[in-house]
């Protein structure tokens, strides 16, 4: 692990705001790209790397949540059952990365980064929501305005299995890898089980701070987890995510996701390479 | 009206601003330990602010499950007062896979 210089922590601080201002423009966490700048780029071990991918992965999660807490688009109940299953699923991933080899893990984190490239350019968005107020939500479901259509929109939860794998396939590799999880449970959410785009962004946004929480208390009582390094990502990453909640209605979206679509298969082929080589 | 959907937003309001106070709290130690390495070279200071920034960072999140649980108690919904309690029980698992 590089030791900590001035110049290191702006770095840390900058890498943070890119990864966390590209992370709200594009949907998705921040983590699938500050880990491999961290670690292919820094020089940080990958659990080095995941475990202050994590601290920010809380730190955005928690601001999000605050800031959404009041408009009826987190969907609680649905969130703290899922929640069961995400940090379920984070504590074994925890205790996973403490006995596999780094090069498991960059093959791992390679794999993932190819399938998340897929999943942002072909956007799953299927209408599925019913726009009547009085219809009946469920036990799980959910009702909230939407400003652009104009409605109260209700929804009902379906496939709740599925929704619970999906979770706790999500809490592991939140872990095993330092991401958020979201790329992986919000597309299912919103694609098989009934829950509109946005509340399934939400809800997950709520979801994977507790998650994170679970691997990062191992990372840090196994001495992966440094205080000295956290402190400048997380920061960095709330400047990131201010950012680009103001600029990111400017910015061509478009353009953006095919970039990082890229840079993400780089970052596998990378990756993969490593885990052959040095 | 389904059960504790009346109290849904009085929840949401809590958990916001537990959230809220933690983010702050955390970021505040976070810079200005940062911003004392930087200008002093390190001192007692920050060596004790930034860990205690870490610290409140990872219990935010578990404050808002406790204030979870106290609501489903209160509103007597057995359920979410089991699966949250879970939630918990698997925080202080990590707490024990980290420490022992």
């Amino acid at each position: 692990m590089p030791p900590l210089t001035v110049s290191l922590a702006f770095i840390i601080f900058a890498a943070g705001a890119v990864a966390g201002g590209l992370g709200i423009a594009l949907g998705l966490g921040g983590g699938i790209l500050l880990v491999p700048f961290l670690t292919l780029g820094l020089g940080f071990p990958l659990k080095s790397a995941a475990a202050i991918s994590l601290t920010t992965v809380i730190a955005t999660s928690s601001a999000v949540a605050a800031a959404r807490a009041g408009n009826q688009l987190m969907n609680l109940r649905l969130g703290m059952l899922l929640e069961v299953a995400t940090v379920a699923g984070g504590l074994l991933g925890g205790i996973t990365a403490q006995m596999v080899a780094e090069s498991t893990l960059q093959r791992i984190f390679g794999f993932v980064a190819i399938v998340v490239a897929v999943m942002m350019l072909r956007r799953v968005n299927r209408r599925n929501v019913i726009c009547d107020p009085n219809a009946e939500p469920g036990r799980l479901g959910g009702r909230f305005y939407d400003a652009e259509s104009s409605c109260v929109i209700t929804y009902r939860v379906r496939r709740l299995p599925l929704a619970l794998f999906a979770s706790f396939v999500a809490g592991n590799l939140s872990s095993l890898l330092g991401i958020g999880g979201g790329v992986i449970k919000v597309p299912i959410l919103n694609a098989w089980c009934g829950v509109p785009m946005r509340a399934a962004a939400a809800t997950s946004a709520l979801m994977i701070g507790v998650t994170a929480t679970g691997g990062a208390i191992i990372y840090y009582g196994r001495g992966d987890l440094q205080a000295l390094f956290a402190a400048p990502a997380v920061l960095g990453v709330q400047l990131g995510s201010w950012l680009g909640l103001n600029v990111a209605e400017q910015a061509s979206v478009k353009w953006l996701k095919i970039l990082m679509a890229a840079v993400l298969i780089a970052v596998a082929g990378l990756m993969f390479t490593r885990s052959t080589g040095s | 009206m389904n059960p504790g959907e009346r109290d849904a937003g009085h929840l949401e309001l809590i958990i916001g601003r537990v959230l809220r106070f933690g983010t702050a709290t955390s970021s505040t130690c976070f810079a200005v330990g940062l911003s004392l390495m930087i200008l002093g070279g390190g001192g007692a200071l920050a060596r004790v602010l930034l860990p205690a920034g870490l610290i409140i960072l990872l219990a935010t999140p578990a404050a808002r499950v406790v204030v979870s649980v106290v609501e489903y108690v209160r509103e007597r919904d057995w359920l979410f007062v089991a699966l949250t309690l879970a939630v918990l029980l698997a925080l202080a698992a990590s707490v024990g896979a980290a420490f022992l």
